[in-house]
């Protein structure tokens, strides 16, 4: 069986800077794979590259065996990768509902908006699928809410949208005890249903609470690459800080 | 999970004690929506108890409001479109005389209204174009560009035509379609309602506008999703040269000549109303309602002072203090948006 994603020998320069070197790892289905790395080991250029914004300079993907080439995030979004970034890509100017289908607006034949619909969906998925507090109407606009609301919000657009890898960019950086516990709850409901996720975090805790194997990279490329099972997270600590 | 239903109670009690006055402020355009309503009571009272010394509601005073607004309105919806995209555009006002002299000379040489007038706005439509693929191409600010745009098109006007007015002759059945009346109504009146309606329309129920109220609100995350933000703005940067030349259309129909310096200071005019009506100078916030009333307030207020037989700069200093109160408000609505 092949793996869902595949990443091989990815290199990535910004003119003299080289940001990843030669890095090569994989993403397995149904798998919570841990992206672990101190800050500047290029953790984020690695997510902007799985999701289409970056283009490898040298190497390339694969997804279910097949060589593939992501010029702009549609396209990671059409191979079914979700991205939720680390300074969460809402307006806030704009409802929850319109943040959840910013850019994929459900519509007639005219592009008119079926807000009824919309607005339904986004309320079954903000009190099913993310439990957040305070959070009482999908009109609500978004700036109106706290770091850790506007993160679910963008969790609950990747929910919504469930495709088969979620590409999680600190997810938990502004969150709260109780919401990151909600949201890792997520990743393992997620997962049992067969989707995959990428934890990119600098937590080992809350990557060792749901991953099953840990990526852990260095100065742009991986330097350990393990299953849960075969470690602790005093070695995951020792990768992460001593490469 | 009992602490989130605690959250939720509290939350709720203090949406339900907030009055309906603070309902209506909480809305799009609720604010400028009391100020304006508040304003008309004020007239319609006035006109009623003197109806001889305050002409408010003589049927000429309301036939000469509903042929002002039209022009303004549709150089404000342009404007105010692209606003909300995050750019503005000064150059409407030179945009709006210049397309109007050219539809006018094609005409004076022979052209039908009914294909002149298109040409005309085939002509806004590439202007605006352009100004936003220079801004777009270089990164520049569109302040900037348009500012240069306006001094260019001005002066495109005089190397055209020179200093001297246009007639405008077209066939009757064009006047009446621009000019005319229906049912007692101004013809140029009903364009803008239905100007408004249609753009309510592709800016809140459509796609397009929910694009429009992203790109302008926060641009990397447009970008993120996956929205073509420049294209946007593109579109933005047509739709505000295509409504300067539509009110080219309107204001030379109902006078039947273009004034080479007519269009002098109706872009800021424009940008006025936006703010009045509620637009964010930093683009993503605003509605099409707020657009409108911020037309029909300034010439509410213009008309009233004229009929009072103000003098001419108490009008403009009433809409100086109109627009920064107006800014100040907005700017306090954002801030508590933001926290």
């Amino acid at each position: 069986m092949s793996n869902l994603l595949e990443l091989h020998n990815i290199s990535k320069s910004f003119g003299a800077l080289t940001a990843l070197r030669n890095l090569s790892f994989h993403i397995g289905e149904g798998e919570v794979v841990g992206l672990l790395g101190d800050n500047g080991a290029g953790k984020s250029t690695t997510v902007n590259l799985i999701s289409g914004i970056h283009k490898p300079t040298d190497g390339y993907l694969s997804v279910d065996g097949t060589r593939t080439l992501f010029t702009c995030r549609s396209d990671s979004a059409d191979a079914g990768i979700e991205t939720i970034y680390q300074h969460t890509a809402l307006v806030d100017s704009l409802s929850i509902t319109r943040n959840i289908f910013m850019g994929r607006e459900l519509t007639d034949r005219f592009g008119f908006l079926r807000q009824a619909e919309m607005r339904q969906i986004a309320m079954e998925v903000l009190q099913n699928a993310v439990h957040i507090s305070g959070i009482d109407s999908p009109d609500t606009l978004v700036g109106n809410l706290s770091g850790g609301q506007k993160q679910a919000v963008a969790i609950a657009r990747a929910v919504y949208f469930k495709k088969r890898i979620l590409l999680l960019d600190e997810p938990t950086s502004a969150l709260s005890v109780r919401e990151t516990e909600a949201l890792l709850n997520q990743v393992l409901k997620l997962k049992a249903e067969n989707v995959s996720s990428v934890l990119v975090t600098h937590n080992i805790y809350h990557a060792y609470q749901v991953c099953d194997r840990f990526v852990i990279m260095s100065h742009g490329t991986k330097v350990f690459d393990v299953a849960k099972a075969d470690t602790t997270i005093n070695q995951l600590t020792e990768y992460v800080v001593l490469n | 999970m009992t602490p989130i239903l605690a959250d939720n109670a509290v939350h709720r009690s203090r949406t339900q004690r907030q009055s309906i006055l603070k309902q209506i402020m909480a809305m799009p355009a609720g604010a400028i929506f009391l100020v304006f309503m508040t304003l008309q009571i004020v007239c319609i009272a006035g006109a009623l108890l003197y109806p001889n010394e305050f002409r408010y509601l003589s049927p000429q005073n309301l036939t000469i409001l509903m042929k002002a607004i039209p022009v303004l309105g549709c150089l404000a919806l342009g404007a105010g479109v692209l606003m909300i995209a995050g750019e503005f555009d000064l150059s409407i006002g030179s945009v709006y005389t210049f397309t109007a002299v050219l539809m006018a000379s094609l005409v004076g040489a022979g052209l039908s209204a009914f294909l002149a007038a298109p040409l005309g706005i085939v002509a806004g439509l590439l202007i605006g174009l352009l100004n936003g693929q220079i801004t777009i191409r270089f990164g520049l600010p569109s302040f900037i560009v348009t500012l240069g745009g306006l001094l260019f098109w001005r002066g495109a006007v005089l190397l055209y035509n020179g200093a001297v007015q246009v007639r405008f002759d077209p066939e009757p059945a064009f006047t009446s379609l621009f000019s005319g009346t229906l049912f007692g109504i101004n013809a140029a009146f009903i364009w803008i309602v239905l100007f408004v309606v249609g753009f309510h329309y592709l800016l809140h129920r459509h796609r397009f506008g929910n694009h429009v109220f992203a790109t302008g609100g926060n641009r990397g995350a447009a970008e993120a999703i996956g929205i073509n933000t420049n294209l946007v703005k593109l579109i933005a940067f047509a739709v505000a040269g295509g409504m300067a030349a539509m009110a080219g259309i309107l204001a030379t129909a109902r006078v039947g000549s273009v004034q080479p310096g007519q269009g002098a200071g109706l872009e800021l005019q424009a940008i006025a109303a936006c703010v009045i009506g509620g637009l964010s100078l930093r683009g993503g916030r605003g509605s099409i309602i707020g657009i409108f009333l911020g037309v029909l307030l300034i010439h509410t207020i213009t008309d009233v002072l004229l009929l009072l037989r103000a003098p001419g700069f108490y009008l403009d200093m009433f809409i100086a203090t109109l627009i920064v109160l107006a800014a100040i408000f907005n700017h306090l609505i954002e801030r508590r948006g933001v926290a």
